[in-house]
């Protein structure tokens, strides 16, 4: 493969990996005949180091990403608490309405059950990952926030 | 880690398409001696008759290196050799004894046939 085509095919690739496996890479490239298989081959190859990077040896290449930060159970269970907190009201008050209860039924104890329990596990998160990744834990307190007044918004909407 | 997909060619019985784990070939391959990726290539063709594309080469290469599986050395030129290292060859004989258990299976049920 001539060193030009090489060298484009090598920058198909995400900077961190072209940083230290791209010299390697377009050598080989140039030692290969080219052709089309091997250029559909690369550019693929390339596509997936962009979607799922491999963080190779000595890549210099940040670890914590939001994608990769939110995917730890500190981060998600408290987003999966909350929605659970909305399904269960949203169905309650699609099942029996938006009236007001004198007593407090099961809903109404789970609700406050997810709401509460999510807390500490918050608080796990953000001492845990701020310190780490600063702008990507952020980002993913907002989530968690949000989805937190979503649980909250229909019960104070309707007053229940 | 990527198996099949970037395979760029076999030769052997087309029909049935073509053995492929590139990390495991990879290691197979380094178990015979310190390798650059060209040499890989070759080596693997040679093998078994699956020729790696280069992007699936580099697609295991930096995985196998991540899991501790292979390590870089001192790059010749431009090309950079690679080389397996002792939790590599625990992971390859591991691998292999698996194979060997399947082909002795899989060779005792066609016996019959």
């Amino acid at each position: 493969m001539n060193p030009r085509m090489a060298q484009l095919l090598t920058r198909l690739y995400p900077h961190p990996w072209r940083e230290r496996y791209g010299m390697e890479f377009q050598a080989l490239l140039q030692d290969g005949d080219g052709g089309v298989r091997a250029g559909v081959n690369v550019a693929l190859s390339a596509l997936g180091e962009h979607i799922f990077p491999t963080h190779g040896g000595t890549m210099d290449q940040p670890v914590h990403s939001f994608g990769s930060i939110i995917k730890h159970p500190s981060a998600f269970i408290p987003v999966a608490m909350s929605l659970t907190a909305l399904a269960l009201v949203l169905g309650h008050i699609a099942l029996y309405g938006a009236a007001r209860e004198a007593d407090e039924g099961a809903v109404a104890h789970i609700w406050q059950l997810l709401m509460a329990g999510q807390m500490p596990v918050l608080a796990v998160f953000a001492v845990k990952w701020l310190p780490r990744a600063p702008r990507q834990t952020l980002g993913v307190l907002a989530v968690q926030a949000g989805a937190l007044l979503a649980s909250m918004a229909p019960v104070f909407y309707f007053n229940l | 880690m990527r198996s099949t997909r970037d395979v760029v060619e076999s030769d052997r019985i087309p029909e049935m398409g073509y053995y492929s784990d590139p990390p495991l070939l990879v290691l197979a391959s380094l178990a015979s001696g310190p390798k650059h990726g060209h040499a890989m290539i070759e080596d693997i063709a040679r093998l078994c008759g699956t020729r790696l594309g280069p992007g699936t080469l580099y697609g295991a290469i930096p995985r196998l290196e991540r899991l501790g599986w292979i390590e870089a050395l001192e790059p010749e030129e431009r090309r950079r050799p690679y080389r397996i290292t002792a939790e590599g060859l625990r992971v390859l004989r591991a691998k292999m004894a698996t194979l060997q258990q399947f082909v002795k299976a899989g060779s005792e049920r066609l016996e019959p046939l």
